[in-house]
């Protein structure tokens, strides 16, 4: 290692800036970049001079939209979700003077803490790699099912806010979300990239794997060319989704088994996800239906589309995979928003069981009681009874009570929260943190499955309509089928009705 | 199934490439090995074969991939002549023999990238020559060379490719920053690409010890 050598600088806003010159930690396509000498941010330097345009665009990143974003109601847990450039700096070396971005180092939980991968980034393909998963991974770093669903959580909620300022990321992939599945986190880097629409065009046309068909199709027509297409609010989206399926399902939903070009790969390749792309699990055109005695072992199960189907992810997302790769696939108006992903990936948190398989990998999955339940990775069938709590809620104050098409699968020592019980609270960034303490929670105690009330003022069993009986904080009531439980009494509460399924 | 990603290594073990020169590329080899091995798409498709030629022509090992991957003693005569036409010869049956082609039902391999190192020039210059004709007919991802030390000459080599880069010098710091920057030309395949104006602004550049021709 050479001895370091601290560049001090003056950021554009006046800050001070301090690097470690002597080895750059890394280099991309773009830049080069530098750790601050105690480690707590980085900066990276553009190799190529930034025209008027890009460096405008740095100082809107830096400055308007980073105030767009998390000077707003849940900002500060919005943040979390990034990794937002700070500061511009300017570099005067070897008679140059080269444009650089100050930004915070990734959270330590974003590295490897242990294993032969030690210390180096968690980037995302690791876990969404079938042959990386089943072959290279460590098990004790690959994390639950449901550590996923909370990693998709925080990707969709992130680009959410992003689009809703009017942003689009534009280089969505793997490589630039980083995911911790342990802890089911993420973290969005690469913003110095953003586009924001008729303003910045895009740098990029994207990653392999993510880029969206239309873009892929038209990338040889020239920049002026009125039909090309390049990264967008949309195509974010199908990036978006490209993601989320590839961490529940661990494989590619558009790389099957058809081949467009036979003599040349890189022709094959650019049709396949480009004007050709078809969804491998399309219900009707199956085409690109993998062949499973074409995939490697160690591409399996994951690549067995039949053994393992996407509709595994339950009735809130089956819809939106359809919206994105059947539908939206080629007509990017019909994906689904990250903020219908969102919605959906937090509903389907309500639905999932933990498996009775201990040795299952997983250890959790949706809940299915229109079929026979069994845990879909493992083939475990689940046994016993268990209680799904079916919510209802009142359009407007007199209104009657209507169901909402959203479900509690009850487990033991599962709690309860104040988004189930109050329509008007959502678990996203905006939860205060007031609204994040469990108000009851479940058991299955001496053979039957109890509500114990920790901290609901008004709960009710209102089974009977003209005999509501009050259950005080620190009681229980128990769960049988057809019971009605009143959460509260303002016009948001909601109420659940209790249905009991034996397998 | 995941494509392939091939890479042949073909390195000159020639009588002068004996004592430092080929400890530094040992060094190189590790150190571009070591990084292949922690990132995640090369670990996916990069399998890597070696051919080493000297007075004889050796396959190290033939493609293997990433992670099942070992490298064996690499050694050299005590002097004797640069056989590269053969070592393309033999990297042609190589071809011919291992590589996956794409079929009307199955996905075959990405087109093979190879590098050629040599601190010389061919002492088998006919067949040389008749290989870099073959050659100039086969569809290669990235067919690189590099002249390594000051002995070695350009002009053979872009017969065989217009992609010919200098090494100065036959250290371990020059062939580990020619190795790491042959896995960071790998690794491109997987990052960003760029809008489709000028392709060639994505790749690293090479490192500053590197002179291109």
């Amino acid at each position: 290692m050479s001895d370091s050598k601290i560049v001090k600088l003056t950021a554009l806003d006046g800050s001070a800036i301090e690097f470690d010159s002597s080895e750059a930690i890394g280099s991309g396509a773009m830049k080069d970049v530098y750790f601050s000498p105690d480690k707590s941010y980085v900066v990276g330097f553009f190799r190529k001079e930034q025209d008027n345009n890009s460096r405008e665009r740095l100082e809107k990143i830096v400055n308007t939209y980073s105030k767009q974003l998390f000077e707003k109601e849940g900002g500060e847990n919005l943040r979390k979700l990034f990794c937002w450039p700070t500061h511009i700096v300017e570099w005067q070396h070897k008679g140059i003077t080269k444009l650089g971005v100050v930004a915070p180092t990734y959270r330590s939980n974003f590295f490897f803490s242990s294993g032969r991968f030690k210390g180096k980034e968690k980037e995302g393909k690791w876990f969404a790699s079938p042959k990386l998963r089943n072959k290279i991974l460590d098990d004790d770093q690959k994390g639950t099912w449901l550590n996923y669903l909370q990693v998709c959580i925080k990707i969709a909620r992130a680009v959410k806010r992003m689009h809703a300022a009017g942003l689009a990321h534009s280089d969505l992939s793997y490589k630039n979300v980083l995911v911790d599945p342990l802890k089911g986190d993420a973290c969005i880097i690469d913003i110095d990239g953003l586009v924001v629409p008729g303003k910045y065009p895009p740098d990029v046309v994207g990653t392999p794997d993510f880029i969206a068909p239309e873009v892929l199709e038209t990338v040889a027509l020239p920049k002026t060319d009125s039909n090309k297409k390049v990264p967008s609010i949309l195509t974010d989206r199908h990036a978006l989704a490209v993601l989320i399926y590839m961490y529940l399902l661990y494989r590619h939903p558009l790389r099957g088994g058809m081949i467009c070009d036979p003599d040349d790969s890189a022709r094959d390749e650019e049709l396949c996800m480009g004007r050709e792309a078809l969804f491998i699990e399309h219900p009707t055109d199956r085409k690109n239906r993998p062949v499973v005695k074409n995939l490697d072992k160690f591409e399996l199960p994951q690549g067995d589309v039949d053994k393992l189907p996407y509709t595994l992810c339950g009735p809130y997302l089956k819809p939106l995979f359809e919206k994105a790769f059947i539908d939206g696939l080629h007509d990017p108006s019909k994906r689904p928003s990250a903020d219908d992903w969102e919605k959906a990936l937090i509903k389907t948190v309500d639905l999932i069981q933990p498996c009775q398989n201990p040795q299952c990998k997983e250890k959790w999955f949706v809940f299915d009681n229109t079929r026979k339940p069994v845990c879909p990775f493992c083939g475990t069938a689940y046994k016993g009874e268990l209680p799904v709590l079916n919510f209802y809620y009142r359009p407007r104050p007199n209104d009657s009570f209507r169901f909402e098409n959203a479900r509690l699968m009850v487990f033991s020592k599962q709690s309860l929260y104040k988004w189930h019980i109050d329509k008007n609270i959502h678990p996203n960034e905006k939860l205060a943190d007031a609204d994040k303490k469990p108000v009851g929670d479940f058991h299955l105690h001496n053979g039957s499955w109890i509500l114990i009330n920790r901290g609901m003022s008004d709960l009710y069993d209102v089974s009977d309509a003209n005999n509501r009986k009050k259950i005080a904080i620190g009681q229980s009531v128990s769960l049988t089928d057809g019971r009605k439980i009143l959460f509260g009494t303002s016009v948001s509460s909601r109420l659940c009705v209790v249905q009991l399924v034996k397998n | 199934m995941t494509r392939r990603l091939p890479v042949y290594l073909l390195i000159d073990t020639s009588g002068s490439m004996k004592g430092e020169p080929i400890e530094s590329v040992k060094v190189g080899l590790d150190a571009m090995i070591s990084t292949l091995v922690n990132d995640p798409f090369a670990l996916e498709s990069v399998h890597l074969s070696i051919i080493t030629f000297d007075k004889e022509v050796k396959l190290l090992f033939p493609l293997t991939g990433i992670d099942e991957l070992t490298l064996p003693e690499i050694t050299t005569p005590d002097y004797g002549p640069t056989h590269l036409g053969a070592a393309l010869q033999l990297l042609e049956q190589r071809i011919d023999t291992e590589f996956i082609r794409n079929t009307t039902t199955q996905k075959g391999d990405w087109l093979p990238v190879l590098l050629v190192m040599t601190d010389g020039k061919p002492s088998d210059v006919l067949l040389y020559d008749e290989m870099c004709e073959k050659f100039s007919r086969k569809k290669f991802g990235r067919l690189i060379a590099c002249a390594a030390g000051p002995q070695a000459r350009v002009e053979p080599l872009k017969k065989l490719t217009p992609e010919v880069y200098r090494l100065e010098n036959l250290d371990s710091d020059s062939f580990i920053k020619l190795f790491q920057w042959v896995s960071a030309s790998i690794d491109e395949c997987n990052k960003s690409q760029g809008t489709g104006i000028d392709e060639s602004a994505n790749l690293p550049p090479p490192p500053e010890e590197i002179m291109v021709f």
